[in-house]
C-alpha cells in the first residue's frame, strides 16, 4: 500500500535511502560534495516534482544571511491557523487559532485539528485530484473547482482548510500540493479572503526539506507530510533502517531535520520567523510559463517561461501511471532516481563513467582527439538537454579565419582560473599541484577559504611555483593574515558560493588535522565553522569598505568579489563594481563543493547562464563594464562552455570540478566523508598516497581546451577573445526543439544585446580608481623609513578624522612585503594618533607597528588584525567615564589572527567574532560577543550582551561578572564556565597590567590592586572542543584521526 | 555500502577452494562459500560510489552498490530483490560472468577490486536456502502465445520475462535437456547442471513450458509455429565453432574445444558421449572462455 503510493508521488530508492533515512535516523539533512551536474527540472527526461522548477533565492550582499544554528535565538518556526481577523482591530475571536511551535505536524496532531468542533473553529478538508484521463483542460478544472470549494469553505465559516491528497486511484491523479497550496492561496488573496483561514497540507508528495520550503513561500501554514511518515515506520519494519530507535522517536528525528533545514532556507535569506517566510515566494521559477506563473504563483521571478499546466499534469500522471497503470507490467521496486548517484536508469549526468573516463584519458594522454570526443559527449544535447547553454547554437553568420590569425594560446591562458578549494577540503597534493600548473601557464589557482601555508611562497627547486594567485578571503577569515594578503595577485571576497548560496560552511573536526589547524589559525581536531554571512558586511557601504581594506592591504592586487547568479545579480553587481571591486565572478548554482546539504546544492541558486547574461547586460547600460573583469564559472567543461561564457559576457573563466577529475576525481561524492580514494579530498594519510594527478595533467587540461576553443574562434570569425566578449548576437536558439517540455522556453533575455555607448566597452578596459592616494598610510610609510630599511625604532604623531579609513594598513603591507609573516620586531614602529579614527582603524596590520589612538574609533576597528598592538583610550580632557562609554564601533577585530588590543571603554556588537589569535582587553562589549572564535584571548572588564560564546570552539575568554549576569547572556552550546585557577590569574594579571600601562584604565588599576579578591569575579570560557583538544595533546596522542 | 571505511579496513579475500587432493576425484564445483563475517567483510569494501563504474560495466546493469548495502546490513531480502530486479540468473552469473563490473570496479584503480561476483552468487544461494526465490507467476494471462527457439540463458531469460509479462511461452530445445552451453557447453566444475535444472524448474512452475528434442527446421516445421505463436523468439545461440586454418590443423587429434566441452559435459551427466578424448594426446582450439 505504501509502495503504490510512493510510486504515485514519485519517490524512488534514492529518496528513500539518501535523503529519508538519514533524516529519521540522525535527525540531520543529509549532506553531499561535488555539485550538481544533471539537467534542471524543465530538460530533464525524468518525471520531476514540482518543486524543482523552484529555485531557492538568497541574500546577497543586500543583507546579511543569518546563522541559523549558532543564532537559533533570534529564529522561529511557530505559526498560527485561523483566522487573523482584521489586525487593526483587537477582538478575542482571534484568540480561537491553533497556535503550532513548528510547522510539521504529524499524522496525530493532524487529525486533533481535524476533529476540533468548537463552533468557534473548525477545518475543513478539500480533496486535490485531478481526472487522469491525459486530456487538455483536465488539470485546469480540477484546481478551478478545487479554488471555488475554498472560496465556500470560507465563507462557510471554516476555519483551516486542509489540502489533501489521499483520494486517488486509476481515474484521479493528485494535484501536485505546491499547485494546488499556491492556486488556493493567490485566489484566496484575489477573494480578499486569506486572511480569515489557515492552509494545512496533507500532502503525499512532501518529503524533502524543499517541499515544505516551496509549500510554506506560496502559502502553507503547515505541512503533514503522511507518506513520508510512513515510509519511515516502512523502512524500520522491513529493516531498511539498522536502528534501535523507536518509530516515534524515528518520526521525531526526521520532522527535527526538516525543521533544521528549513531555519536554514530562511536564514539564507537573512529571514528569521517562518511567519515572515510563509507566503514570501522567495524562489526563481525556472521552467513554468507566463500564464501558470501570473495565475497561480502571481509575483514570483521567473524569466524563461516553460511548461504550462497540461504539461505539469503530464507530468504529473507519468508518476501516477507507475502505480495506477491497468496495462503494463508492475514494477516491484521504486525508480531509481540516479540523482545522486549515477545510475544507468537514472537521471542523466553530464559527468559520467563515459565522460570521466575520456577527459582522464585525453589529459593524461594530451590528446585533442580523445579531448573532442569527451567534449562531444558533453557539448552534444540534441538527445538528452541538460544545461541552457545546450540549448543554444552559433550563428555561423561570420566569415570564419585560419586558425593561425586567432591570438595565440598562451595569451588565453591568463584568462583562466581554478575555482576556489580549500586546502582542508582537498588534500596538499591535490591543493598544490593545481597551483604549480596553473602557474606554469600564467593562469591562477585559488587558495580557497583555508589560508596557505608560507612554504608555498618559495620557489621550488624546479622552478615551479606553489604559490596561489588568488587569495580568497571569505567570512571565516581561516588564514587571512598581512602576509597573505601581501603574497597575491588577486584578493578574492568570497559573497556567496554556488553549492550553497547563502550559508556557511563546516569543516569536519576529523578533516581537521595538525597542519590544517596550523594553516587556519585553529586547534587540531576541533571542526571549524564558516559563517553565513562575513559580518564586516551587512550592505554594499561594508563591502565598498572591505574593498577598500583590502586593497590597502595590498595595493597591487586585483580585489575580485565572488556572487552568485539569481534574478537581481545584475543590479548587485553594479553596486560592486560602484564598490571599486576590479573582477566580480558569478557562479553558477551547479558549483562543487567538498560538504553542503543536498537540498543546498540542488535546488539554491541559478544557472550561470542567466547571471552572466544579466550581469553584463546591467553594467553595460550603467556604463560600468569597462571598469570591471567579469568572470564566470559554474560546471564549465568544454570549450564550447568558455565560448558561450564569452559571448555572454566573462572575459575569464573558472574550471574547479573538471580541474580535479583530470587529477584523478572519480567523483565518488565523499569528500565530505574525508575517505576519498583518490587521495583528493582527505587529510587522511594512507589515502593521499594514493594521489595520482601531477600538474602536467592539469596543464594539458587547459592546453587542451584552449586549443579547441580557438578552433571554435576561428570557426565563428574572431581573432581575439576580446573581440568576442558580450557578442551574444552570435548566439541563438537551436531550431525546431520540439521536446513537450522545453520547446516552450524562451530565452530571449538572455540572448538580449544591452547597446553600449561610444564611451564604455564591453570588456574591463580600465582601472577602478580606488582612491588611496588620499590614505594616511603613504606618510606613515615615509615616516616609517627607517624600520623598514634598518628596522630602526621610530615614532610619529598625527591627527585623525572620521574620513581617515583603514589606518597603517598600507605601512603594514610595506612590512610584509619585505620582512614576510615576521614583520618587525615588537615596538618597533609607534605611532601615536589624536582625533576620531574612521572604519578599519589598524586593519590587517602585522607585527611591529603599535598604534596608539587617544580619541575614539569607528566599525572594524583592529579588522584582521594580523600581529600588531592597538591601543585606545579617550581624550585626557574627557570628562565621562570611560567604561560607561562606547569609544569603537561594531565588528571589532573580526579575524584577527595575532597581536594585541587594549580598548579602554565599551564596543559595539559582534566583538572579536572568528578571533583566532589576538589577545585584547576591553571594558565592554554588545551582542554575539567571541562568536565562532578558534584562538587568542579575550578579557572583558564588564558586562557582555546576548549570544556571547555562540560557535565558540577555540581561544579562551574571561569575563569580569561582578553582576552576575553573564550565564545568563553567554551561549552555552559550545563553551563550559569555569572560574578561573592560578594559571589563568597570572594570564589575567599580564594583560590587565598591560592595559592599565597602555591606557591608564581605572577598572584595571582597580582589579590589578585586589586581584587574588577580584579573581573570584572572573569566569572563563573555555570551549569544550578547546579542552578536549588539550587534554587528548597532553595525554601524547594524535589528535589526527583515520 | 555500509562502512565508509571498509576499503579502508579490508582486503580483498575470495572464498576458499577445496583441497586439490580432492578436487581431482570429481568434475564438480569446488570453490566454497565464504563465512557470515568474510562476506559481511567484503561488502564493506564497497564505496558506494558517486560514479559506480561496475554498475556501468555490468551488461545487465545490475546495482551492484546498492546490493553491497544490503548484504552489509544482513538484509537478504532486499538484497536478492535488487539483485533480481535487474538479473534473471544470479546463480549462473555469479558462477562463470567474467565480471567486468570487478573490471571497472573504482576500488581496482589503486587496490583489488570489491569481490562484486562472489557477493553476487552468495546473495542468490542465501536468498535461494531461504526460500525467498519464488515463482513469479504473472497477475494477469494476456492471451498471447510466444514461441523461444533455444533454452541457452538468452532464451531461458526472454521465456522468463514474457511469461511475466502474462504470455504463454512454449521453449524450443533441440537437445535433451535444457540450458543450452550452460548445460553442454560449460564444464561442471565451473557451472553444476543442478544449478540449471533449479532454475528451470522454477520456470516450469511459473508456467513455462519446455518441448526437447525440438530442432525447428528439422524435426518441427517452422509454419507450425508461425500459425500457432504469435510472436516467435531466435535464440539459437553460439555453437559454432571458429576454425583456426593453420598448418597442422588437418592432423589426427586437432579438435574444436566447443565440440569437446559438450561431449564432456554429457559423459560428466552420465549419458552415452563418444568418447574422443580417450585418444592419447589432442589439441582443442577454441576462444577466450572456451579455452579453459
Amino acid at each position: 500500500m505504501v509502495f503504490k503510493y510512493q510510486k504515485a508521488f514519485g519517490y524512488s530508492t534514492e529518496d528513500l535511502d539518501t535523503i529519508i533515512a538519514p533524516m529519521a535516523l540522525d535527525g540531520k539533512e543529509p549532506i553531499g560534495s561535488m555539485g550538481t551536474d544533471i539537467p534542471l527540472a524543465i530538460l530533464s527526461e525524468h518525471p520531476q516534482h514540482l518543486s524543482h522548477y523552484f529555485k531557492q533565492l538568497f541574500a546577497q550582499v543586500t543583507n546579511p544571511p543569518i546563522d541559523p544554528i549558532r543564532e537559533r535565538a533570534v529564529m522561529s518556526l511557530a505559526t498560527f491557523a485561523g483566522n487573523n481577523g482584521n489586525l487593526l482591530l483587537e477582538d478575542p475571536l482571534t484568540c480561537h487559532s491553533v497556535a503550532l511551535k513548528q510547522p510539521v505536524l504529524n499524522n496525530y496532531e493532524l487529525e486533533k485539528i481535524r476533529s476540533i468542533d468548537t463552533g468557534l473553529f473548525q477545518s475543513k478538508t478539500l480533496q486535490c485530484y485531478f481526472k487522469a484521463d491525459g486530456k487538455p483542460g483536465s488539470l485546469k478544472t480540477a484546481i478551478d473547482r478545487l479554488c471555488r470549494y475554498a472560496v465556500d469553505a470560507v465563507e462557510d465559516g471554516f476555519k483551516v482548510l486542509i489540502l489533501q491528497d489521499r483520494a486517488i486511484d486509476s481515474d484521479h491523479a493528485s494535484i501536485p500540493s505546491l499547485l494546488s497550496t499556491a492556486a488556493i492561496h493567490h485566489h484566496l488573496i484575489k477573494k480578499g479572503m486569506r486572511g480569515q483561514v489557515g492552509i494545512i497540507v496533507e500532502g503525499g508528495d512532501v518529503w524533502e526539506v524543499h517541499h515544505f520550503a516551496c509549500l510554506i513561500a506560496f502559502g502553507a501554514t503547515a505541512v503533514n507530510p503522511y507518506l513520508a511518515l510512513s515510509t519511515i515506520r516502512d523502512m524500520m519494519e522491513s529493516g531498511k533502517l539498522r536502528t534501535h530507535l523507536s518509530e516515534d522517536q524515528l518520526k521525531k528525528n526526521y520532522i527535527k531535520a526538516v525543521n533544521d533545514g528549513l531555519l536554514k532556507v530562511f536564514s539564507k535569506m537573512g529571514i528569521s520567523t517562518l511567519q515572515s517566510y510563509q507566503g514570501s515566494q522567495i524562489f526563481e521559477i525556472v521552467g513554468l510559463n507566463k500564464d501558470v506563473v501570473d495565475r497561480y504563483f502571481t509575483g514570483a521571478t521567473s524569466r524563461i517561461e516553460g511548461m504550462g499546466l497540461d504539461e505539469i499534469a503530464r507530468e504529473a500522471l507519468s508518476k501516477h501511471w507507475l502505480a495506477f497503470s491497468r496495462r503494463d507490467i508492475p514494477s516491484s521496486r521504486l525508480p531509481v532516481g540516479g540523482v545522486y548517484q549515477w545510475k544507468q536508469k537514472g537521471e542523466f549526468h553530464l559527468f559520467n563513467p563515459q565522460t570521466i573516463h575520456l577527459l582522464q584519458e585525453a589529459t593524461k594522454k594530451n590528446d585533442l582527439q580523445l579531448f573532442k570526443k569527451y567534449s562531444a559527449l558533453v557539448n552534444d544535447q540534441t538527445e538528452k538537454a541538460a544545461t541552457l547553454r545546450g540549448l543554444f547554437q552559433f550563428k555561423k553568420n561570420r566569415p570564419a579565419v585560419p586558425i593561425d590569425e586567432v591570438e595565440p594560446a598562451e595569451s588565453i591562458y591568463k584568462r583562466f582560473a581554478t575555482g576556489a578549494m580549500s586546502f582542508g577540503s582537498i588534500s596538499w597534493e591535490a591543493h598544490t599541484t593545481l597551483a604549480i600548473a596553473m602557474n606554469r601557464l600564467g593562469a591562477k589557482s585559488n587558495t580557497g577559504e583555508g589560508g596557505e601555508d608560507e612554504r608555498r611562497y618559495e620557489k621550488m627547486a624546479n622552478g615551479d611555483s606553489m604559490r596561489s594567485a588568488i587569495k580568497q578571503v571569505a567570512s571565516a577569515r581561516f588564514g587571512v593574515t598581512a602576509m597573505y594578503l601581501a603574497e597575491a595577485d588577486e584578493l578574492q571576497i568570497k559573497m556567496a558560493q554556488g553549492a550553497k548560496p547563502g550559508e556557511g560552511g563546516q569543516l569536519p573536526g576529523h578533516k581537521v588535522d595538525e597542519w590544517i589547524a596550523k594553516v587556519r589559525h585553529s586547534t587540531p581536531g576541533v571542526g571549524l565553522i564558516s559563517p553565513p554571512p562575513h559580518h564586516d558586511i551587512y550592505s554594499i557601504e561594508d563591502l565598498a569598505q572591505l574593498i577598500y581594506d583590502l586593497k590597502n592591504a595590498n595595493p597591487k592586487a586585483r580585489i575580485s568579489v565572488k556572487l552568485v547568479s539569481k534574478a537581481g545579480v545584475g543590479t548587485i553587481a553594479a553596486g560592486v563594481t560602484k564598490a571599486k571591486a576590479d573582477v566580480v565572478l558569478i557562479a553558477g548554482y551547479d558549483g562543487g563543493t567538498g560538504a553542503s546539504p543536498v537540498s543546498s546544492i540542488r535546488h539554491a541558486g541559478l544557472p550561470w547562464e542567466l547571471g552572466l547574461a544579466e550581469t553584463h547586460q546591467t553594467l553595460v547600460k550603467n556604463k560600468l563594464r569597462s571598469r570591471v573583469v567579469v568572470q564566470a564559472d559554474g560546471q564549465m567543461k568544454t570549450a564550447r562552455d568558455i565560448a558561450i561564457a564569452a559571448l555572454l559576457g566573462a572575459e575569464e573563466w573558472g574550471i574547479a570540478t573538471a580541474a580535479l577529475v583530470v587529477q584523478g576525481c572519480i567523483m565518488m561524492r565523499k569528500c565530505h566523508l574525508n575517505t576519498c580514494p583518490a587521495g583528493i579530498a582527505t587529510q587522511d594519510e594512507e589515502l593521499r598516497k594514493r594521489f595520482s594527478g601531477d600538474p602536467d595533467k592539469v596543464v594539458n587540461f587547459f592546453k587542451l581546451i584552449t586549443q579547441d576553443l580557438r578552433e571554435i574562434m576561428a570557426e565563428l570569425g574572431f581573432r581575439t577573445v576580446n573581440e568576442m566578449i558580450g557578442q551574444v548576437d552570435q548566439l541563438e536558439m537551436r531550431p525546431a526543439i520540439d521536446h513537450w517540455k522545453y520547446k516552450n522556453l524562451d530565452l530571449s533575455a538572455v540572448l538580449y544585446k544591452e547597446p553600449n555607448s561610444l564611451y564604455t566597452g564591453l570588456y574591463c578596459q580600465e582601472e577602478q580608481d580606488h582612491g588611496l592616494e588620499d590614505n594616511l598610510g603613504w606618510k606613515l610609510i615615509e615616516d616609517a623609513k627607517p624600520a623598514l630599511d634598518h628596522q630602526a625604532k621610530v615614532t610619529g604623531s598625527y591627527t585623525l578624522k572620521n574620513t581617515d579609513r583603514t589606518t597603517g594598513t598600507l605601512l603594514s603591507y610595506a612590512i610584509s612585503k619585505k620582512y614576510g609573516s615576521a614583520g618587525l620586531p615588537d615596538g618597533t614602529i609607534h605611532f601615536k594618533f589624536n582625533g576620531t579614527a574612521g572604519q578599519s582603524f589598524g586593519a590587517f596590520n602585522t607585527k611591529g607597528i603599535t598604534l596608539e589612538l587617544e580619541g575614539d574609533a569607528n566599525d572594524y576597528f583592529g579588522k584582521g588584525l594580523s600581529g600588531a598592538r592597538l591601543i585606545i583610550y579617550p581624550p585626557r580632557t574627557a570628562s565621562y567615564i570611560p567604561e560607561e562609554n562606547s569609544i569603537i564601533g561594531n565588528v571589532a577585530l573580526y579575524g584577527a589572527t595575532a597581536g594585541e588590543a587594549y580598548i579602554r571603554g565599551m564596543a559595539g556588537e559582534r566583538f572579536g567574532v572568528r578571533n583566532s589569535g589576538a589577545k585584547v582587553v576591553v571594558e565592554s562589549v554588545g551582542d554575539h560577543g567571541c562568536e565562532y572564535m578558534t584562538g587568542g584571548l579575550v578579557v572583558v572588564l564588564g558586562e557582555t550582551g546576548r549570544n556571547f560564546a555562540a560557535g565558540m570552539s577555540g581561544g579562551i575568554a574571561y569575563i569580569y561578572d561582578t553582576r552576575k549576569t553573564f550565564a545568563g547572556n553567554c551561549n552555552t552550546e559550545m563553551v563550559d564556565l569555569d572560574p578561573c585557577d592560578l594559571s589563568d590569574k597570572n594570564e589575567l594579571f599580564t594583560l590587565i597590567s598591560r592595559h592599565a600601562e597602555f591606557t591608564g584604565s581605572t577598572v584595571a588599576k582597580f582589579i590589578l590592586d585586589d586581584l587574588d579578591n577580584q579573581l573570584q569575579h572572573f569566569v572563563k570560557v573555555f570551549p569544550k572542543d578547546y579542552k578536549n583538544a588539550l587534554q587528548v595533546s597532553k595525554q601524547g596522542a594524535s589528535v589526527h584521526k583515520k | 555500502m555500509g562502512k565508509p571505511t571498509g576499503f579502508l579496513e579490508f582486503t580483498r579475500e575470495l572464498p576458499g577452494k577445496k583441497p586439490v587432493s580432492e578436487r581431482v576425484q570429481h568434475y564438480k564445483e569446488f570453490t566454497e562459500l565464504y563465512d557470515g563475517e568474510k562476506l559481511n567483510q567484503q561488502s564493506a569494501r564497497c564505496m558506494n560510489c558517486g560514479v559506480p563504474f561496475c554498475h556501468q560495466g555490468c551488461p545487465l546493469g545490475n546495482i551492484i552498490p546498492e546490493f553491497n548495502d544490503a548484504v552489509y546490513r544482513n538484509d537478504w531480502e532486499e538484497a536478492y530483490a535488487i539483485l533480481s530486479s535487474t538479473n534473471n540468473f544470479p546463480e549462473f552469473t555469479g558462477r562463470i560472468c567474467p565480471a567486468p563490473c570487478e573490471a571497472a570496479c573504482v576500488l581496482g584503480i589503486n587496490q583489488p577490486a570489491v569481490t562484486i561476483e562472489e557477493i553476487e552468487k552468495h546473495i542468490i544461494e542465501i536468498a535461494f536456502s531461504n526460500g525467498f526465490v519464488k515463482p513469479r507467476k504473472p497477475a494477469v494471462r494476456s492471451g498471447k502465445k510466444v514461441a523461444v527457439i533455444g533454452s541457452g540463458p538468452a532464451g531461458l531469460a526472454a521465456a522468463a520475462q514474457l511469461n511475466y509479462a502474462g504470455h504463454l511461452v512454449t521453449v524450443f530445445e533441440r537437445d535433451d535437456a535444457a540450458g543450452g552451453l550452460l548445460r553442454y557447453g560449460i564444464p561442471d566444475f565451473k557451472l553444476e547442471k543442478w544449478v540449471v535444472e533449479r532454475r528451470i524448474s522454477l520456470l516450469e512452475e511459473e508456467g513455462v513450458q519446455f518441448r526437447y528434442h525440438a530442432h525447428v527446421g528439422v524435426n518441427v516445421p517452422v509454419n507450425d509455429l508461425i500459425r500457432e505463436y504469435h510472436a516467435i523468439v531466435l535464440a539459437c545461440g553460439s555453437t559454432v565453432p571458429r576454425d583456426l586454418p593453420i598448418p597442422g590443423r588437418e592432423l589426427k587429434g586437432v579438435q574444436f574445444a566447443m565440440h569437446f566441452l559438450k561431449q564432456q559435459n554429457k559423459q560428466v551427466a552420465g549419458k552415452d558421449a563418444f568418447a574422443d578424448a580417450e585418444t592419447e594426446s589432442n589439441i582443442y582450439t577454441g576462444a577466450d572462455q572456451c579455452a579453459w
